[in-house]
């Protein structure tokens, strides 16, 4: 059984057809890429995942259960967790407390914590993303790159089973994105069992964390399979760079 | 089973300061309260002082559901005249005596919070402002409409007083001393609820409802939470209200006037949205200030009254960056105890931490700071 079965997901904004007869699964501890050129669909993609949309038509299962129709919280409570193209922090909240809200949601919270532990768990999910210096400064203050990490630990916050990743180095420089690659690696070794979704425009950074890629163009699956292959398939290097003349 | 469900709710509202609250200085506050009476106030002060405690509940009530849920919210004299109709009604159809009206009209006003949230939770921002004041006229419409059962714009008069065993000349020190007690126990509930795990919830619905729901919290459980919560305490002074000696004991369409619904707005801002002892503060000040030294000290005329009023609230907002008067004096404080070195328009919250967790009050620091 994957732990994310997704088949003919099918998404229509009025006449534009956003996600078309999209299929493909995620299996359990593996790290996959969904790319594409802009308006291929993979946000809207990750909407429809998340619970923010509602498919068309198709089935969504996650561990084998649907996953159609499902209020986005409680998605989350099932164990997809996810982070936002633009970042959305609590801005009025200070860092800690912005990892603290995760931990209150009920999974966050299985155990029924009080409210100093939780706080000392924000603390230790900051330190693995490397925030501990801006723990209590107002969300609002800080800077893109530590935002998008921030938005990590909170999605890590609620321990989920599947982490979607929407373009998490998209506005970050070379060096926070070298960290940012490697946080990812560790999460990843970290949880061996947990699937990661990661959406993405920058093929270098990507290309070296994932096993499997899958290609989107206007909505449409057409390619799919591991990154040395996808960057010598034919149509994918069509669709980003044009038709040879 | 039960004891693990008694955990989970003890431990949703359990509070941790992450505020510096000023919490000497609240107490400072509440022991002057205490001991104003006995150093022989006139009863037209103390009149003044009653007032200003239940008003200060409701403005805290208004604080948590606005300041930290961020459901405005322009029609809150609903739940002040549901308290003052509530127990008004169940005295005057079924006889029964205060402590027991009181209770019952508070489960009323919880009732009446959940079934005014619900359809509340369709709406955000200015409609929601504009869905929620709409809630106090339809009332007052119906309460005029329904002249036979709830006498109309005549109001119900001889409620039940206090303390009917207590001679004339002490009832009203004593009311006094009962509301400033309802006052303590709410605002230190609230701000314990609004410092909680519950608490922080709150404010990340305030900041983006979207991004809640992406970690997991299910938003409208939390803004029906906050409903409830401030029509309680709302209630509660409205309720409490109906009884005094200093309002007349009367419940009459008076308690869901459009102009309460914008004091308690009034009172909030200039004493520090978000705060919770803020409002209460603000109460303070501006009761005050309009009913004894414009209108006894300075004896202004009324019409000018309101004009001198609020330009001087309007100067102190934009003085104080609407950040009130409560933010202001915390500021003032640690700024003579430490230099700051994060962005003074920065929230206060979370300070503590820069202390190694150590929490000291501000008095205690200011202590320190004078000895060395």
């Amino acid at each position: 059984m994957h732990l994310l079965e997704v088949e003919n997901l099918t998404k229509r904004f009025g006449g534009l057809t956003a996600v078309n007869n999209v299929s493909f699964h995620v299996d359990e501890g593996e790290i996959v890429g969904i790319i594409g050129p802009n308006g291929a669909g993979k946000t809207t993609l990750f909407h429809l995942l998340s619970g923010f949309l509602k498919p068309d038509s198709g089935t969504m299962k996650f561990k084998g259960e649907n996953i159609i129709g499902i209020a986005p919280h409680e998605i989350v409570n099932k164990g997809i967790a996810r982070t936002f193209q633009v970042v959305r922090p609590f801005r009025h909240l200070p860092v800690i407390a912005n990892v603290m809200v995760a931990l209150c949601s009920p999974r966050g919270n299985r155990k029924i914590e009080w409210i100093k532990t939780i706080e000392r768990k924000a603390m230790d999910m900051l330190e693995n993303v490397g925030l501990t210096e801006l723990m209590l400064e107002p969300a609002e203050n800080i800077g893109h790159g530590d935002l998008k990490r921030l938005e990590m630990a909170r999605a890590l916050a609620t321990e989920p089973d599947l982490l979607m990743l929407d373009e998490p180095f998209g506005g970050l420089n070379p060096l926070e994105t070298d960290f940012l690659t490697k946080s990812i690696q560790r999460i990843h070794l970290d949880h061996p069992t947990r699937g990661i979704v990661i959406v993405e425009h920058k093929l270098y950074a990507l290309m070296k964390i994932v096993k499997r890629v899958i290609v989107l163009h206007e909505g449409e699956k057409i390619a799919e399979g591991k990154p040395e292959e996808i960057s010598k398939n034919k149509k994918v290097i069509e669709v980003y760079m044009g038709k040879a003349m | 089973m039960v004891t693990t469900y008694l955990r989970r709710l003890y431990s949703s509202f359990a509070a941790h300061v992450f505020d510096i609250p000023p919490r000497m200085l609240a107490l400072m506050l509440f022991l002057l309260l205490a001991f104003l009476p006995l150093i022989g106030l006139p009863s037209t002060i103390v009149t003044i002082l009653t007032g200003a405690n239940v008003l200060a509940i409701f403005a805290a009530s208004w604080d948590l559901l606005v300041g930290r849920t961020g459901q405005i919210s322009l029609g809150h004299a609903i739940f002040f005249g549901i308290g003052t109709y509530g127990t008004g009604l169940l005295f005057y159809h079924l006889g029964h005596p205060l402590w027991i009206t009181i209770p019952l009209s508070l489960l009323i006003g919880v009732g009446a919070s959940l079934l005014i949230g619900f359809p509340c939770l369709r709406v955000k921002g200015h409609y929601l402002a504009l869905v929620t004041l709409a809630f106090p006229i339809i009332l007052i419409g119906l309460i005029l409409y329904f002249r036979a059962f709830t006498l109309g714009d005549f109001g119900i008069w001889n409620l039940p007083t206090y303390f009917p065993f207590l001679p004339y000349a002490v009832r009203e020190t004593a009311e006094y001393y009962l509301t400033l007690f309802l006052l303590f126990v709410s605002a230190v509930t609230l701000y314990k609820v609004a410092n909680s795990k519950t608490g922080i919830v709150f404010v990340s619905i305030l900041d983006d409802e979207l991004a809640s729901k992406a970690s997991g919290i299910n938003v409208t459980t939390y803004k029906m939470m906050g409903f409830a919560i401030s029509g309680f305490f709302a209630t509660l002074a409205g309720s409490v209200n109906a009884h005094l000696i200093a309002n007349g004991r009367v419940a009459s369409i008076a308690s869901l006037r459009i102009s309460l619904s914008f004091f308690v707005i009034i009172y909030t801002i200039f004493g520090g949205i978000g705060t919770i002892y803020g409002p209460i503060v603000g109460v303070y000040i501006l009761e005050i200030l309009d009913k004894y030294v414009f209108t006894q000290v300075l004896s202004v005329p009324s019409s000018y009254r309101l004009l001198g009023y609020s330009v001087l609230v309007i100067a102190f907002i934009i003085l104080w960056r609407g950040r009130g008067v409560a933010r202001f004096v915390t500021d003032k404080l640690e700024d003579f105890e430490e230099a700051r070195d994060i962005d003074e328009r920065g929230p206060r919250i979370w300070k503590t931490y820069k202390k190694e967790g150590k929490k000291i009050g501000v008095i205690a620091r200011m202590r320190a700071r004078l000895k060395k």
